[in-house]
């Protein structure tokens, strides 16, 4: 067997079970254990994997929600198979069927971002990276074919793309030509490195002396990117020498957990003052200084930029039908941004 | 986050709790069992998920198999399936009882609905029960058969799982002729796939036994099919994909030219969403230009990319074995990964097993440029939490001041590293700078600076002690204290529980005595005296060799434990030879 194929598989296990189920413990699997044995009997069969695209499966499989218990109880029908075998497997593009019909016809475009960075202590970025995805949402009639372009490809470092992109428009001339599932579904995932700048900064400070420690952490809007920034989170771990920690901030809720976690959510930076978090932290007796410093995690959200600077040129269909309604949005997230102390 | 309060459940039909419950359900069942009003269906269904839950639970419900045939009668395809369900696990031990519902599988083998076909002959192979294998094959040839391909993906699995049970009926039915037709010449690539995964199995274990099977298995490598596959491969499904790259890997080239092709065919399979097919393809890249050692050298740039964006993303699991890949590339090319040691950082919420490997890979990677950002990274990580990292982190940085050659910035860290109160840093910071003295003697000044600060109670660890030791032995000219250190570790002899510690000290005391030898007269005269009643036998015959030799003459013993060295140039352990073997 190839490597990491067993890896792969068991994650997209769980990725489709989560998605049927909305989550994935224990549970939830424990009530909705006949639809677990019905999904894993599609997807492999005496050991090797079958169908595992979702949207195939939602055909052959119906998710169990609000609506079809309703309808099971008025009705008293409670089978969710399909009655006929789904389209896709006997059409020559296997993640669509081709008898699919909207009244409205629509397509969204989004670029989700998320942000790895690495600060360090005297405020220098180490390394920062963006992986980012291309996500489309479309319900079209038929069986479209669309092409989608961007203004500045080649700041991308790495792409990989969904099995329904052709590779050829691509290599000539960066051009995203394919046939979309129907629904929600990732284009491509690419990679964005060697970033500069950052959003927004955190300043940590800790002195200790005698057995105390004084905190104090700020945190500030840095290179502006012109939309909102909100939910903004910082956490950190308390070293397990720490007894107890008293915080308070002057913008937000500050919670301290049962297992030495601290949490800070201020949401939105005011426009008048500066967020400052800052607090003492008793050490256990017998230590004079805190010798191992927490590392704080970022979290935070821009709705409406792409901070790796990229921009989609545009989406067009071969044959546009009637009403086309066409949406792009970008958003970029926190990944595992750091700042240590 | 505080765990979610416990909510109060209402105990659902998967949480059943006592024996009696079978007996009950066996009294149901046969009630529903003839009964043929409208509301049955429903109850049938909630029994039936009463019954698999206590299955998969482990409770024994082999008991009512009479009942659940007799209610297994029903269109409900999710009814068909929890009773095929439990038949299946149950027929082993209930072969004659599993009789009964061959006839409902083998007339739903005829249903109309292709998915009910299809369920019914997955059920049929799932039986497993030797002497049903004759109801197997009429249903398993006219599955092959089937206009409709989600049957036949069914009916080819089914006829390796016959092979798994019969292996005489399956090839006497002459299955394998009709699968190797299908793998050439149906449409569906599902099929084809399934086909190949069938045949690669059942000739591998006829190959032994039959030459034909052996043939045919020669043949799966030819070029033409292999051709074939290749042609058709963005048609096949992701997981079937890798089944063609794992077999592409056996197959061997002609001539470079092929090579060429078959790398450009497939150059795009390294930019698919799964990650599987990434790798399976780097290995196919890799295998074929063994060979050709420079555009090896490009494969491993042209690979790179992807591999590093499968390290960051994705789970901790696919991480690990994506880097363990990384790992045996970058110790067999070092340098082509020297820009990209940005990406081997760890991350302060990582696993350790992956920050241990990424730890081992930036001491591979540091060149002269890297070095002193890498040593930086490694110092953070030295303030780690982590203790275990920390240690590790810290011989890194010992290993890359090993193997560069301009180590100014290096020793500064090591010695700061001295000066941090943590115990677990100090001892490890010791072994590492007694090694770099051994390397490096021009550095003696500045790091006995240092060490001569350190108080040798504080220090506990035996493999930091035996250093202290040594470096207090040997530069015991250029550190005032030393032989009152070494007096006063003599004195706690009995309390040294490691042999190793109370061997250095020995030496140590003989090579400071050389040196200074008024001061250490007294200090020599305790440890050899210790050193001849200790109960561990190399510190016994050190101390009386020792003593013999002094007796003997002492410029002789001077020459014999204290000569001038040479530094060492090459430690022997840095060298690997695992790295060298071929491992594609």
């Amino acid at each position: 067997m190839p490597p990491l194929m067993g890896i792969e598989f068991l994650c997209r296990v769980a990725d489709v079970l989560s998605d049927y189920l909305e989550g994935l413990n224990e549970d939830v699997i424990k009530d909705n254990f006949v639809i677990v044995y019905e999904l894993l009997d599609e997807m492999i069969d005496n050991g090797f994997p079958l169908t595992t695209e979702p949207s195939i499966l939602r055909e052959m499989i119906a998710p169990p929600n609000i609506v079809s218990k309703m309808l099971s109880v008025v009705t008293g029908n409670s089978s969710n198979m399909g009655v006929t075998l789904p389209g896709a497997t006997a059409s020559c593009v296997p993640w669509r069927t081709t008898d699919i019909k909207y009244a409205n016809n629509e397509v969204y475009v989004d670029l989700v971002e998320e942000m790895d960075a690495i600060i360090n202590r005297d405020g220098v970025l180490v390394k920062c990276e963006i992986y980012g995805e291309v996500q489309v949402n479309s319900h079209i009639t038929g069986v479209p074919e669309l092409t989608l372009s961007f203004a500045n490809p080649s700041i991308m470092d790495d792409v990989s793309f969904h099995p329904c992109v052709r590779f050829r428009p691509w290599e000539s001339h960066h051009i995203l030509s394919f046939v979309p599932p129907d629904g929600l579904f990732k284009l491509m995932s690419y990679r964005v490195k060697k970033l500069k700048t950052t959003p927004i900064y955190v300043k940590p400070q800790i002195t200790s002396d005698a057995g105390t420690c004084r905190i104090n952490v700020m945190v500030g809007i840095r290179n502006d990117p012109g939309k909102m920034i909100d939910s903004i989170t910082v956490q950190f771990q308390l070293p397990s020498c720490v007894l107890s920690a008293d915080l308070t901030a002057n913008h937000g809720a500050v919670t301290v957990f049962s297992n030495k976690m601290c949490s800070w959510s201020i949401d939105r930076i005011p426009k008048d003052r500066a967020p400052a978090l800052s607090g003492t932290l008793l050490l256990e007796t017998g230590l004079e200084r805190l010798h191992v410093f927490p590392s704080f995690r970022v979290g935070f959200r821009i709705q409406g930029v792409a901070l790796s600077g990229l921009q989609l040129d545009k989406l067009d269909l071969r044959v546009v039908p009637s009403r086309l309604y066409r949406g792009f949005r970008a958003l970029t997230r926190s990944g595992l941004y750091e700042v240590r102390s | 986050m505080a765990p979610p309060a416990q909510t109060n459940r209402s105990p659902s039909p998967s949480q059943p709790s006592g024996k009696s419950e079978v007996t009950d359900l066996k009294s149901q069942l046969r009630q529903l069992a003839g009964s043929r009003l409208p509301g049955v269906d429903d109850s049938k269904r909630e029994l039936f998920k009463k019954v698999i839950s206590y299955m998969t639970i482990g409770i024994d419900v082999s008991s009512v198999f009479g009942e659940m045939v007799m209610c297994s009668a029903t269109s409900d395809i999710v009814l068909k399936k929890m009773c095929y369900l439990y038949v299946g696990n149950y027929a082993k031990v209930n072969p004659d009882l599993a009789l009964l519902t061959i006839n409902f599988l083998q007339r739903d083998c005829k249903d109309e609905d292709p998915m009910i076909r299809g369920l019914a002959l997955r059920s049929l192979g799932s039986l497993n029960v030797a002497n049903l294998v004759e109801y197997l094959v009429g249903p398993l040839n006219a599955g092959l058969k089937d206009n409709n391909s989600y049957v036949r993906i069914v009916a080819v699995i089914g006829v390796l799982k016959l092979y798994h049970i019969s292996v005489t009926t399956c090839i006497d039915a002459d299955f394998p002729a009709v699968l190797k037709h299908l793998l050439l010449n149906d449409q569906d690539t599902q099929v084809v796939a399934n086909c190949l995964l069938a045949l690669q199995e059942i000739w591998n274990g006829e190959a032994s036994t039959s030459g034909d099977a052996m043939k045919e298995r020669e043949a799966l490598l030819s070029k033409p099919f292999i051709y074939y596959l290749l042609n058709r491969i963005k048609e096949f499904s992701e997981w079937a994909q890798c089944l063609v790259l794992d077999l592409v890997v056996k197959y061997v080239p002609a001539d470079s030219n092929e090579i060429f092709d078959i790398m450009n065919l497939l150059e795009d399979r390294l930019q698919h969403a799964n990650g599987a097919v990434v790798l399976a393809t780097a290995k196919v890249f890799l295998h074929l230009t063994l060979s050709m050692t420079d555009v090896h050298q490009q494969v491993y740039e042209r690979i790179k990319a992807p591999l590093l964006t499968l390290v960051s993303s994705g789970s901790p699991e696919q991480s690990y074995a994506v880097l363990s890949h990384l790992h045996l590339l970058v110790m067999r090319a070092p340098y082509v990964f020297s820009a990209d040691y940005k990406h081997f950082y760890c991350q302060y919420n990582e696993p350790s097993y992956v920050k241990k490997l990424k730890l081992e890979m930036l001491t591979a990677v540091a060149n002269e440029s890297s070095t002193y950002e890498i040593v930086t990274e490694l110092c953070e990580y030295a303030a780690n939490v982590d203790i275990p990292i920390a240690r590790e982190s810290i011989r890194a940085v010992g290993k890359i001041a090993l193997q560069q050659y301009d180590v100014n910035a290096i020793v500064d860290r090591l010695l700061q590293f001295l000066e941090m109160e943590k115990d677990y840093v100090t001892a490890e910071a010791l072994v590492l700078v007694k090694d770099l003295l051994r390397k490096y003697p021009q550095w003696s000044h500045d790091c006995i600076a240092v060490v001569g600060n350190i108080s040798s109670q504080n220090v506990q660890e035996p493999k930091a002690k035996a250093a202290l030791i040594w470096m207090l032995g040997e530069y015991s000219q250029d550190m005032s204290d030393a032989p009152y250190i070494l007096e006063s570790l003599t004195e706690n002899w009995d309390e040294e529980h490691s042999a190793e510690v109370r061997l250095h000290l020995l030496t140590a005391v003989m090579k400071c005595f050389f040196k200074r030898p008024p001061e250490t007269q007294k200090a020599l005269g305790a440890a050899l005296a210790a050193g001849l009643a200790d109960f561990h036998q190399d510190v016994h015959d050190r101390a009386l060799f020792y003593y013999r030799l002094l007796q003997h003459n002492v410029t002789v013993a001077e020459r014999v434990v204290n000569p001038p060295k040479q530094a060492v140039s090459v430690f022997a352990d840095t060298q690997s030879s695992e790295s060298q073997r071929p491992h594609f």
